[in-house]
């Protein structure tokens, strides 16, 4: 019995993802002809318009990672252009949706400006703030408006010309929350939506692998107000019949609440959210009093208890069903074992000094490392390793001194901007984004290579099917290089941490960068690993690239490095092959001195492994 | 000068708020989006004591501060610490606000309900303008705290402790502050602070439901003028706000009040976003 159920269940989860959501929004097109039944219909009305609202805040909040309770002022925004629109004779829907779907990206993007320049928590004062607006700017313009007392003098609609009535409407209202889940799913599922949850898991690691954060933080609110705006248009058609009440704070909460119990982080949570809301807790008419405490007390045990909402929920209990996915029957590509050519800039580091308050951090560096070889960084705790790595990738502006890549100077640009000049870094604390798979974690790599357009993303053009396909080869390649490949649809978070440092070696490679930055990648690593990960380095920079690398190990470093350079105190103290570090005196003393016991042991585990080989 | 007399007394309101939001901010660096509402429940119980329960005004100064602190230390251990995600501190604390607006209606109703000040309510004239002692008394509260807490962070340990934790959280745990003991105790006092001015707010604003909602937007905007964490900044961030306040209204009319403070909002985040009395911070990895 339970394992046909996995049979079944692994049957379905074969079929494209789509197909059932699509099914469901196609049924309920023709939901009047099934129900007939006055009062559900109009449920189900209020239920896709606030399913609408959801997904935009979902856009925000459950991907970009930003809280905003402006949806229901976009709501509003759209309801009154359509409702204006409609008092003077522009009946069509089809031109009220667009007009109104544009009024309200543009309140998005008004507000989301400078909501986004602060911090995560301006962007919901600044939206909230619209909703505590709204009441008065309808009042500012009560002889259109209609005030407090509403707006009545609407038309009915139309649709190419002819009265939209009954059923035609219901209809129009189920397509176009149809059409925009498509629209949204497509982004979600895009490299767009990769890029997103990278945005949320860290700031840093989007700028890292050149994604723009404000821009993209933007981008999610702003399109995020086109579900509000056409929301409101069929609102506003809904009853003819607009007024402030309608898009209050308490609306707002519900929004909200929705948002967070279907999942924000997922497509189809916003339509369980929706409907648990609307017809759930909307149907009881002792409910309006009781509304907030509710609605509060939700916000509080759903983040608490339930942060993924009930999409995770589901998502969890399907995984368990199907039960494990077999890797070596799915994956698209062959095994190869081959590295890809990389055309490695030179990296120079010319006279860099950089102090924090009275600390000088650093003082005159200079180094290069060279194509096809491996530059090792070490030196002691607090020598200002990790500071210089900081000034290389924009993250710090020098004091003085140049870093220039290839023939690009990159010391004065942002870190997104040096990202996309050729730099792929790895993390000292592995940065991997929640909600996706390994497979996924490793495209985000290649954002900055071969650009595709939300709209080719949205509309799945050749050029877009073409990239995704280069995209996950290339993730297969490199995940196959560092020896995980087995872990490809996995949830990313779930790895140890040394697959976890693996994991972001591999999104490094697939960018194929002009300079490869590891930050300390041999610490948490077994054996076998470091095995692989030492031979893995080697290949690489032979194949041509750049690769800086900044290690504890000096048994690592004095095996893979081509050219080392100690640092101590902000200073270069000692450069050259390693054979000459090793038998620096200098080094020897201040950096090895230190830990004689600790450098003796691992230079025997370095021996033994020399020997296995 | 009546109205400054006015719009300082305003200002001073949304300073004390700022001023909450910084206390929690400085120890767990959380914003507490129910700062205002406890406030708003401070007014209510200054309320339910003065004109109810005809008490004399220390007890009830005493029973609002122990309420909204319980109420708010009850917030702190179910809306707070067990969020493991940082990113849902937002939407858990924004869930208390709305609790409380909700529950504030069920008890008290939705009619502004009118507290006496207990200076009286007699309008002397004072600098060139008239005004009420409840308003000289907001400005010299706000004043007397801000200067305290600002003595009380550099020249006691317990201060010193909460900016070693907003400077470097781990490096202070690894000193051997308690963190977690502190940031509760920062988040119980900032509820005892919001519960203790409720007798000098409600006689201003009235008591009502919506109090919250709309003083946690104007706190919030004395915050980002002032920028974050700095409490001599939250004082001139408030009393800004409650000139604009007032001098929309005079200018263009009621309904411009807010969209006159929105727009200085929008003003402040696009040309410092830092707010004036913070300087801007390299970003580190």
């Amino acid at each position: 019995m339970r394992n046909s159920l996995r049979a079944i269940a692994r049957r379905i989860d074969d079929m494209p993802m789509w197909s059932v959501p699509l099914a469901l929004g196609i049924a309920v097109i023709f939901a009047p002809h099934i129900v007939g039944n006055y009062a559900i219909e109009r449920q189900l009305q209020l239920s896709l318009i606030l399913c609408l609202l959801v997904s935009g805040l979902n856009l925000s909040l459950g991907y970009a990672g930003e809280l905003a309770l402006g949806q229901v002022a976009m709501f509003a925004a759209g309801a009154y252009t359509a409702g204006l629109l409609s008092s003077h004779g522009h009946t069509e829907i089809l031109v009220q949706l667009l007009a109104a779907a544009a009024v309200a990206v543009l309140v998005g993007i008004i507000t989301g400006v400078p909501g986004l320049r602060l911090n995560s928590w301006s962007l919901a004062m600044t939206s909230f703030f619209l909703v505590l607006l709204l009441p008065d700017v309808i009042s500012i313009f009560k002889d259109h408006t209609g005030g407090r007392n509403g707006l009545v003098t609407m038309h009915r609609a139309t649709l190419f010309g002819s009265p939209e009535r009954g059923d035609l409407y219901f209809a129009t209202i189920a397509v176009i929350t149809l059409l925009w889940f498509v629209v949204l799913r497509n982004i979600i599922t895009s490299r767009h939506g990769i890029a997103l949850r990278v945005l949320k898991q860290s700031p840093v690691l989007a700028s890292s692998v050149g994604i723009s954060v404000f821009r993209m933080k933007l981008l999610a609110y702003a399109l995020g107000a086109v579900p509000a705006g056409l929301a409101g248009a069929l609102f506003a058609n809904l009853d003819l019949f607009l007024s402030p009440e309608a898009f209050s704070f308490t609306y707002a909460t519900t929004i909200l609440a929705a948002s967070v119990v279907g999942g924000s982080a997922s497509v189809y949570g916003a339509v369980v959210g929706a409907g648990l809301l609307q017809f759930g807790l909307n149907q009881s008419s002792d409910y309006v009093q009781y509304s907030l405490v509710v609605t509060g007390a939700f916000l509080v045990i759903c983040g608490v208890l339930l942060p993924g909402g009930i999409a995770s929920l589901a998502r969890a209990a399907w995984r368990r069903i199907v039960g494990p996915v077999d890797v070596a029957a799915k994956r698209p590509v062959p095994q190869v074992d081959a590295v890809a050519r990389f055309a490695g800039k030179p990296l120079r580091v010319e006279g860099i000094s950089k102090s924090f308050g009275g600390n000088q951090a650093l003082r005159d560096v200079s180094l290069t490392a060279a194509p096809g070889r491996v530059t090792a960084l070490i030196g002691p705790n607090g020598s200002g390793k990790t500071t210089l790595l900081n000034v290389i990738c924009g993250f710090y502006r020098p004091d003085a001194g140049t870093v220039t890549l290839g023939d690009r100077r990159i010391d004065r640009i942002v870190p997104d901007r040096v990202a996309r000049a050729g730099i792929a870094r790895t993390f000292q604390t592995p940065n991997i984004p929640a909600g996706i798979t390994v497979l996924e974690a490793v495209t985000a790599g290649r954002y900055m290579t071969a650009r595709v357009s939300m709209v080719e993303a949205i509309l799945r053009l050749p050029r877009f099917r073409r990239v995704r396909r280069e995209d996950e080869a290339e993730a297969w390649r490199a995940l196959d290089l560092v020896g995980i490949a087995d872990t490809a649809y996995l949830e990313a978070t779930s790895l140890p941490l040394g697959q976890r440092r693996l994991l972001e070696v591999a999104r490094c490679l697939v960018a194929q960068p002009g300079l490869l930055l590891l930050d300390e990648v041999a610490s948490g690593l077994d054996e076998d690993e470091l095995e692989r990960l030492g031979t893995l380095i080697r290949r690489v920079a032979d194949a041509g690239a750049t690769v800086l690398l900044v290690e504890h190990n000096f048994q690592l470093v004095l095996r893979l490095a081509d050219h080392i350079v100690a640092l101590a105190q902000g200073q270069v103290m000692a450069q050259g092959t390693p054979d000459e570090i090793a038998n620096n005196p200098r080094v020897i003393s201040e950096y090895l001195g230190i830990e004689t016991a600790a450098a003796g042991e691992s230079s025997q585990a370095g021996g033994h492994r020399a020997a296995g080989r | 000068m009546t109205l400054v007399w006015g719009a300082l007394a305003l200002g001073a309101i949304y300073a004390i708020v700022a001023v909450g939001y910084n206390i929690v901010y400085i120890s767990s660096k959380t914003f507490n989006f129910a700062q205002a509402q406890l406030m708003m429940v401070g007014a209510f119980v200054a309320y339910s004591g003065l004109v109810s329960w005809h008490l004399p005004w220390l007890v009830v100064l005493l029973i609002a501060g122990v309420i909204v602190a319980a109420i708010a230390a009850i917030e702190e251990r179910l809306a707070v610490r067990p969020v493991r995600d940082s990113h849902n501190i937002l939407v858990t604390t924004l869930g208390a606000a709305i609790f409380l607006d909700g529950a504030a209606q069920l008890i008290w109703g939705t009619q502004p309900l009118t507290v006496p000040f207990v200076g009286g309510n007699r309008a002397t004239t004072f600098v060139g303008g008239r005004v009420y002692p409840v308003e000289l008394a907001l400005i010299v509260v706000a004043v007397l705290l801000v200067v305290g807490i600002v003595v009380f962070a550099r020249w006691t340990k317990y201060g010193r402790a909460l900016l070693a934790i907003a400077e470097d959280r781990e490096a202070a745990e690894l000193r051997g502050i308690n963190v977690r003991a502190l940031a509760f105790a920062a988040f119980a006092a900032s509820g005892l602070l919001a519960g203790m001015v409720g007798l000098f707010v409600g006689p201003v604003t009235f008591a009502v439901s919506t109090l919250g909602a709309s003083l946690a937007l104007k706190g919030f905007v004395a915050l980002a003028i002032g920028g974050f964490g700095s409490f001599p900044g939250a004082l001139v961030g408030g009393m800004v706000v409650g000139l604009v306040e007032i001098w929309s209204a005079r200018l263009f009319g009621g309904d411009y009040v807010h969209l006159g403070i929105f727009v200085l909002l929008l003003l402040v985040l696009m040309l410092r976003p830092a707010g004036l009395f913070v300087r801007a911070r390299e970003r580190q990895v």
